[in-house]
């Protein structure tokens, strides 16, 4: 097992003018036995990441530090690390059992052990049946299952999975997902998985580092990260429908604040006065998720929301309603018991918590503390 | 049996109507050659007195396959085969492993790697020669200038064969460079990462992935190469017409001074059609392994 330590490490292509950065320079701590998650949309330097610990990359800027000593310079072999790649990479030309064997042969362990760990973990995985089938002979699911347990063979200090999930059909992908989580609870050793599925995030991870454009935008457990995102991106990256963000202003209301969009007023709870009141008169980006907008009043601080039914998305336990705010106003998501009867281009009246509403700041796009 | 529409009916007819010129042309050219050739293989047909009046039956098979000359020919073309496809082989891919690693000016290495390739074989003879004369060749001179005898490139027997197959290796060898570089560049890089990450070394790499993986098209090269260099002709024409003596008398050659030079048309096709079955059953390896390869 393996603490893993990024400290301003970056990656640089190219130089000079021409120069990319992939990753700028990211601090993260990694402790040991935990189940990281490094999510992001393509192109935002996650794989990269992964790479530079794994030793595939070399790392440009800072240090990287694996239980304390610096390995910037030390061989991949030599990490004690294992890597299951989102194309799985087995040995064409080699059975089940010797892409298994191979590195375990290559490390010198004698001839018994390999057998018996190639016997542990094709029982563990459900592959017994598999071991002298060339990796074309096997399923797309199969094959995940040899790359992984390639990499439990070998016993590693920590575990790098680079979207080894993103390959499986719908259903398949859901069963891994439970195996992963399953698999890491018995062996506590250090997990990163390299996902961009944000259900996979919420599921699978003891926390999730969230990256953009080579940098880190925030770090924390999964629910933590859901329940308080740190900017518009967070907010709008996790989940299915994400948060509806609206366009709004902060106005003076009587004696109180209210966020004013078009065909929307949700007044501001007393709770959040003293820290939006500095907004009053400016722009500002309201953020609510779906299963904030309810079709009765819930919560300390209801605010009626009437909007027009645009599209009805039926998904069986639950509906998504896509809505628009009066006149010129924002769509937004609702999502809604299954039992609703709803028609498009029906007027609505749908309720928002005001005490689970967001605001962030239109210029940093970072959320507005409270 | 699959039933064939209208539609599928008259592309198969306009798709015949496209190849017809083509085929009838091929049919000229190549497969009537053939044919004659196999016909007069059975006859004793000279060129003092040809004609096909003395059926021979297999008859001119079994005096080829006693002819001493012949089977020296059969052994020297062997010899030449395994030289140049063997040296061609490993010093090809040594260069295409360097150049898939080149990070700079790949594709002016592989330019000119590639212009031997791209010179008529009788040109290479030709050039070869005035290089290697052995009183005003180049090549001899540059010895001179270090204090070496003059060698008699093409004079001595042992010497001549092996002249031709540097000649040969110096023309042919981007030929592997070129298919055995495609080859590895379309391997997966995936791979050779999990390799690094398992803890091979580079050429525990190069021995468990790289050689394993490259296996199908190292087959295909290798086959091509033989295939061609057992027709080899012209470089020998031009080079040493077979000598000194039958040092370099490669079976192409042989098979041409028999019908065009002893005159014996029979004999040389039956020759001819020996070689024929040799080349067809190294094409159908050949066949079978372009086959695995896309699979």
């Amino acid at each position: 097992m393996a603490s893993i330590q990024l400290n301003s490490v970056s990656r640089i292509y190219g130089q000079g003018a021409s120069a990319v950065h992939a990753v700028k320079g990211i601090d993260l701590q990694i402790e040991d036995g935990e189940f990281m998650i490094f999510l992001g949309p393509s192109g935002c330097g996650k794989s990269t990441t992964l790479r530079m610990i794994a030793g595939l990359e070399p790392v440009s800027q800072g240090d990287l530090l694996i239980d304390g000593q610096r390995v910037n310079d030390v061989d991949p072999a030599e990490r004690d690390l294992a890597i299951v790649f989102q194309n799985y990479a087995l040995y064409p030309h080699m059975s089940v059992r010797q892409n298994m064997a191979f590195g375990l042969k290559l490390r010198g362990t004698p001839g018994p052990e390999i057998e018996s760990r190639i016997a542990g973990v094709a029982e563990t995985l459900g592959i017994r049946p598999l071991l002298d089938r060339k990796p074309s002979q096997l399923s797309g699911g199969q094959r995940q299952r040899v790359a992984l347990g390639r990499a439990l063979v070998r016993e590693p200090r920590a575990f790098l999975l680079d979207e080894p999930l993103s390959n499986l059909d719908a259903k398949l992908r859901s069963v891994m997902r439970t195996e992963l989580i399953k698999l890491h609870r018995k062996l506590g050793t250090t997990m990163i998985h390299v996902t961009h599925d944000q259900v996979e995030a919420m599921t699978m991870g003891t926390r999730i580092c969230i990256m953009r454009g080579g940098e880190i935008v925030q770090v924390g457990k999964p629910q933590d990260v859901y329940r308080d995102p740190a900017d518009t991106f967070v907010a709008g990256f996790l989940a299915t429908p994400p948060m509806n963000l609206i366009p709004a202003r902060i106005e003076a209301a009587g004696e109180g604040l209210a966020v004013i969009a078009p065909g929307l007023s949700v007044p501001v709870p007393e709770a959040y006065r003293a820290a939006y009141a500095p907004y009053t008169g400016r722009e500002v980006i309201l953020g609510i998720r779906p299963e904030d907008l309810f079709e009765t009043p819930e919560g300390a601080a209801p605010a009626a929301i009437d909007c027009s039914i645009e599209t009805v998305e039926a998904l069986g336990p639950e509906t998504i309603l896509n809505v628009k705010l009066g006149q010129g106003g924002s769509e937004l998501a609702a999502r809604l018991p299954a039992e609703g009867d709803w028609e498009v281009a029906r007027q609505i009246r749908l309720f928002a918590d005001s005490l689970r509403m967001h605001l962030f700041d239109p210029e940093t796009t970072r959320k507005i503390a409270r | 049996m699959a039933h064939v529409t209208t539609m599928e009916r008259e592309n198969r007819r306009f798709g015949w109507l496209l190849t017809a010129p083509g085929l009838v042309l091929l049919a000229a050219v190549v497969l009537f050659p053939i044919v004659w050739a196999g016909i007069t293989s059975f006859f004793n047909y000279s060129l003092i007195f040809p004609g096909y009046d003395d059926f021979a039956g297999l008859g001119n098979y079994a005096k080829a396959a006693d002819d001493g000359e012949f089977l020296h020919s059969a052994w020297i073309t062997l010899l030449f085969v395994v030289a140049v496809v063997g040296i061609q082989f490993v010093a090809g891919f040594v260069v295409a492993l360097m150049l898939n690693d080149a990070r700079r000016g790949k594709t002016v290495y592989y330019l000119i790697l590639l212009c031997p390739l791209l010179i008529n074989p009788v040109v290479v003879g030709l050039m070869w020669r005035m290089i290697l004369h052995p009183t005003l060749g180049i090549v001899n001179w540059l010895l001179g200038t270090v204090g070496i005898e003059p060698v008699n490139w093409l004079g001595a027997p042992d010497m001549a064969f092996w002249t031709v197959v540097l000649v040969d290796i110096w023309h042919q060898v981007s030929f592997m460079v070129v298919l055995l570089l495609a080859g590895l560049s379309a391997l997966p890089a995936e791979p050779y990462e999990a390799a690094r990450v398992d803890g091979a070394t580079p050429f525990q790499r190069f021995w468990h992935i790289t050689l394993p993986m490259m296996k199908p098209v190292i087959v295909v090269t290798l086959l091509i190469r033989m295939i061609f260099a057992i027709k080899t002709y012209d470089i020998i024409y031009i080079m040493t017409r077979g000598g000194p003596g039958v040092a370099t008398d490669l079976i192409s050659y042989f098979i041409y001074r028999r019908a065009f030079v002893s005159l014996d048309l029979g004999e040389a096709c039956a020759m001819a059609a020996m070689l024929l079955i040799v080349i067809a059953g190294l094409t159908a390896v050949l066949w079978r392994s372009m086959r695995q390869v896309q699979d």
